[in-house]
């Protein structure tokens, strides 16, 4: 665990609008820092969102979102549609960045380092996190190119061959498609193009994977594949997953927030957190009684 | 994304399970009273009426693990699921020891009697049948209070049964009273057994309304007490 003052690593850097670093590599740039650990676990927290509300425009989308994500652990965000779940998971990668309108309130600390500092680039950002969305979208290349189009552009100097293999073998896809790494991307199934995905967000080696339902176009035996996936990933990767499927986030989640939908008296819709404990917690025990309502199917 | 169905099936399941306790409870009053008032007939129906206890106990346990397979329940519905299988088997025993005591009843019919051992099986009979009942009310009620007085009632019975052990000795020097003896040391058993698994069934009480599990009495430490518990 580190504490305040440590430089930070340049390769975070640069501007934003411009791409291009405003401190050469190598250089030093001192930019506040606090990494920190549970207090009870010492597990480090790789986000600590604090206090975040997102606006796209005069929509608050959420409001007062306070979340530690744990490193080599499986967060899963559940709760009804509209309560703000996959915008908490943009946020976390500055996906909404692209959004025009849209801003945040509060902070989200990226290992200690504040995601939304100007000076932090967001290419460099979504490098290092990673998403898998939804629909799997891999590139209308070859398997090989889905692999190495990261990479490549992100300047690897190494074996690709060797990094093909090793992110295909990492999404456990490698034996279903060694033989036809030149062939189509979109002719594999619509699991084995998710594993590619996967694959492709893994080969530039990046240290959180966000998932946005990423078994919601699959049927049960790929669900299942993905879902074995994850546990082997988290060993190397901190994972994020929003689902709509409570008993996924059972099975595959340490630990679970539940976010529910606040309508004000104009009608207004905020998403909120409730609660945020352990998996298990959240489904035996939950404190929350609006928890214990949607879990258990008595929330409509 | 309410589901009506599930849980108009959980308290279809809940109120089986309590309508079998009113049974068991009933059965225990009735063995004890056939054996108290030599009443033959009543033994009978205590035990022709155990097939009832039996299917109830099927039928509740086999819906139990479908909805646990087709529904997979969580939170309170997993907590309730989970009592209701363990208090099921609870009750099915009471119903099988109220059978075990109409049985010795029967068998005892010709035997000479003690009028003292007799009062003291009757007095745990008035004890164990209540704390059914009791049990029951706190499954029911989501009451923790009566939950926690199980235990208390419970201790009575704890000690007329050991008590019961120096009475049958007494009676060693004539054969015919030491054989109604010996067989009235198990009935008090089955009811002191009756008591404990009334006390089990507050602690599944116990365990629906707080997520913890915790056991009331230890025997292997029998000095915690039931509000350490609690």
């Amino acid at each position: 665990m580190n504490e305040g003052g440590e430089e930070m690593d340049v390769r975070m850097i640069g501007d934003a609008a411009t791409a291009e670093p405003v401190v050469a590599a190598g250089g030093a740039l001192r930019v506040e820092r606090h990494e920190r650990a549970d207090p009870d676990t010492a597990i480090q927290v790789v986000f600590d969102v604090r206090g975040l509300s997102v606006y796209y425009g005069d929509f608050r989308a959420i409001s007062d979102v306070t979340l530690p994500v744990y490193r080599h652990r499986i967060t899963a965000l559940i709760g009804p549609s509209g309560c703000g779940k996959t915008t908490v998971l943009r946020c976390l990668n500055r996906m909404n960045d692209l959004i025009e309108g849209a801003r945040i309130e509060g902070t989200i600390l990226y290992h200690g380092v504040d995601l939304y500092d100007p000076r932090v680039d967001p290419v460099e950002v979504r490098r290092r996190i990673g998403m898998v969305f939804q629909k799997p979208n891999p590139f209308p290349k070859s398997i090989y190119e889905n692999i190495v189009f990261g990479p490549k552009i992100s300047g690897y100097k190494g074996d690709m061959d060797e990094l093909v293999e090793r992110s295909l073998r990492r999404a456990a896809l490698w034996d279903e498609v060694k033989d036809k790494l030149k062939q189509s991307a979109m002719a594999l199934s619509g699991g084995q193009q998710q594993r590619l995905c996967i694959a492709r967000a893994v080969a530039v080696q990046p240290d959180v994977i966000l998932m946005d339902e990423p078994c919601s176009s699959l049927d049960p035996i790929a669900t299942s594949r993905i879902e074995d996936l994850m546990q082997e990933l988290v060993e190397d990767y901190t994972i994020v997953i929003v689902t709509h499927n409570m008993q996924q986030a059972a099975r595959v989640s340490d630990r679970t927030a539940f976010f529910t939908v606040d309508v004000d008296d104009e009608g207004h819709r905020t998403g909120t957190v409730v609660e945020y404990d352990q998996t298990e917690v959240i489904f035996t025990n939950p404190r929350e009684r609006r928890t214990e309502d949607y879990v258990t199917g008595r929330f409509g | 994304m309410a589901r009506v169905h599930f849980h108009e099936e959980l308290e279809a399941l809940e109120l089986d399970m309590l309508g079998m306790g009113e049974l068991v409870e009933r059965a225990v009053g009735r063995s004890v009273s056939a054996l108290v008032h030599h009443d033959d007939e009543l033994s009978k129906e205590v035990v022709d009426g155990d097939d009832e206890v039996d299917n109830m106990y099927l039928s509740v346990e086999e819906r139990t693990l479908h909805v646990l397979a087709l529904q997979t329940p969580v939170a309170t519905d997993l907590r309730l699921l989970s009592a209701i299988l363990h208090t099921n088997l609870h009750l099915e025993r009471i119903g099988d020891m109220a059978v075990n005591i109409a049985k010795i009843a029967h068998s005892v019919l010709d035997l000479p009697s003690s009028q003292t051992i007799m009062s003291h099986l009757q007095e745990m009979g008035d004890i164990v049948r209540p704390m059914v009942r009791t049990s029951m009310e706190a499954f029911g009620r989501r009451d923790l209070e009566l939950c926690l007085r199980l235990h208390e009632m419970d201790d009575p019975v704890d000690r007329l049964n050991l008590g019961m052990y120096k009475e049958v000795a007494a009676l060693a020097e004539d054969a015919p009273s030491l054989n109604w003896g010996l067989r009235m040391l198990l009935v008090a058993r089955q009811l002191e057994r009756v008591g404990d698994h009334a006390v089990d069934i507050g602690e599944q009480v116990g365990f629906l309304l707080t997520g913890e599990f915790r056991e009331f009495t230890d025997a292997s430490h029998p000095a915690r007490s039931a509000h350490d518990a609690g």
